[in-house]
């Protein structure tokens, strides 16, 4: 590592920041926060900070306050905390132990136990960092194949329907999109970082019931009669039906999705959609979300049967309920998601060379954060 | 004087401090940014506002700073104040004060010839 390490100094004497910072030595790029709010406000905007050395007593905000807002956001589980206060009654250093703090440094200061105990510090989350690396680059090899084999599969339905072959990749763009700002206004559904790529993924199969509708159908210019379009409509219970039938994986959340979006995919929030009537959130997540990611990439892509409309009027007509009643929610995300037209342009592009790694870092981080949070509720049991 | 000498005076413990800080120019250096600390002036303007949240703050700071430069004297009345305050409550036993007064004016006074 070239770089420095960062240290956050916060404490509200001037005089301690300036011993610190000559204790610790050239070593280290020294940060420095006058009270707990300050503190918090470098964590937010600088995501590097690599140590926080913290007082307790601060005006505006106290440490205690500080922990409990990097627990809040999580900034506790990357960036260790050493307690610095002039307080050592062991009530105060039990709370900032059970606030997640790694140790405890008492007044005076003595240089070689400060510096020591940085330094253990560090190395140990060094550590911690590099095995999360780890996980994540092999969650990383791991997705990569297998996004590659679920895109392969859908693109043999794709082959046969002539007119859409970036269709699947914008499906999962606007989906990921459309889940990402519903999890910012809501968090009515439950769904973790991990579940949207999931549902993303599983997105690519919405139409692998396709296979089995003739292509007159599939690639007819006019208007299918009625015959045709009840033959058209099979292609969500057939989808299910391949997954149902699948002899292996039953159990596996990917299959279990991506049946709820192959089956439910049609479904509408008023309960007119097909096949199965389904209204409301009786309609999986999963599958309401496709929906309208799917009716969103049809008005904006050209067909045999009609031109691309440009983003505004697709917005608009949907509004309408030209393509059906959906979730008002859903609607909200689509009318605030702005990036959707900018980002299915690049879906292509990006998906060639897309950040998967910075993805598998996610899911991984959450994985680590779910087992510790599995470890803590032991404890205190 | 000495820093040796000026950790007499103030009733301090030399040994102990240059046995944790990293040598003796830097204490010096540190002790001589002391008269720029404001937490003294801080506490004695919080106590005449008779702001006791300011005051245990101020109080407490000062004992800090005190204790990690090895001004054991002013420590440990700056120390005895902030527990009165602790609370924050009002500060009931007036007494309290002057001996911070008076450490705080030793230690100004030892520098000035240092």
């Amino acid at each position: 590592m070239s770089e420095k390490e960062r240290i956050l100094i916060a404490d509200d004497s001037a005089m301690n920041r300036a011993i610190l910072t000559e204790m610790l030595g050239d070593g280290y790029e020294i940060l420095e926060a006058e009270d707990g709010r300050q503190a918090v406000s470098i964590l937010q905007t600088d995501a590097s900070v690599d140590l926080l050395l913290l007082d307790i007593m601060m005006p505006n905000m106290d440490g205690f306050d500080v922990l409990t807002m990097m627990n809040k956001y999580h900034w506790i589980d990357e960036i260790p905390v050493i307690m610095i206060s002039a307080e050592n009654a062991s009530s105060f250093v039990e709370r900032a132990y059970d606030l997640g703090a790694t140790d405890y440094i008492s007044r005076p200061f003595d240089m070689a136990v400060v510096r020591r105990r940085v330094i253990n510090t560090l190395m140990l989350y060094a550590k911690q960092k590099r095995l999360v690396r780890l996980v994540a680059e092999q969650v990383y090899e791991k997705e990569k194949s297998s996004s590659t084999m679920i895109n392969i599969l859908s693109h043999i339905v794709e082959f046969r329907n002539a007119e859409s072959g970036l269709h699947v990749l914008h499906i999962q763009t606007a989906t990921d999109i459309l889940l990402r700002t519903l999890v910012q206004k809501t968090d009515k559904y439950g769904l973790t970082a991990a579940d949207i790529f999931l549902i993303r993924t599983a997105s690519a199969l919405h139409d692998i019931g396709k296979i089995n509708i003739p292509e007159s159908i599939l690639n007819k210019p006019g208007k299918l009669t009625k015959e045709e379009f009840e033959t058209m409509k099979t292609h969500t219970t057939i989808g299910a039906d391949i997954l149902d039938k699948l002899p292996f994986q039953q159990e596996s959340e990917l299959v279990k999705t991506a049946y709820s979006i192959c089956r439910w995919h049609h479904e509408r929030w008023d309960g007119r959609g097909y096949p199965d009537g389904l209204k409301g959130d009786e309609i999986p997540i999963a599958a309401q979300v496709v929906a309208l990611a799917d009716v969103y990439d049809a008005l904006t892509s050209e067909r045999c049967y009609k031109k691309a409309f440009d983003h505004d009027t697709a917005v608009q007509m949907i509004l309408n309920g030209e393509c059906g009643q959906f979730n008002p929610l859903l609607l909200e995300c689509l009318t605030s998601a702005a990036q959707l037209p900018t980002e299915l342009g690049q879906s292509a592009a990006a998906e060639s060379h897309r950040n998967y790694l910075a993805e598998a870092q996610h899911i991984s981080e959450a994985l680590l954060q779910e087992q510790a949070g599995i470890r803590t509720a032991d404890k205190l049991l | 004087m000495t820093l040796q000498e000026f950790y007499a005076r103030i009733g301090g413990d030399y040994n102990a401090t240059i046995s944790r800080l990293p040598s003796e120019a830097l204490i010096k250096k540190f002790v001589l940014k002391y008269p720029g600390d404001p937490s003294f002036n801080q506490l004695k303007d919080a106590l005449e506002a008779q702001d006791w949240e300011l005051a245990f703050r101020a109080s407490h700071t000062l004992k800090g700073v005190a204790q990690n430069l090895g001004m054991d004297r002013l420590y440990k009345a700056a120390a005895t104040l902030c527990d009165a305050v602790r609370g924050p409550k009002p500060l009931e036993d007036a007494s309290l004060w002057p001996p911070v007064v008076a450490a705080n004016e030793e230690v100004l006074e030892a520098i000035r010839e240092l």
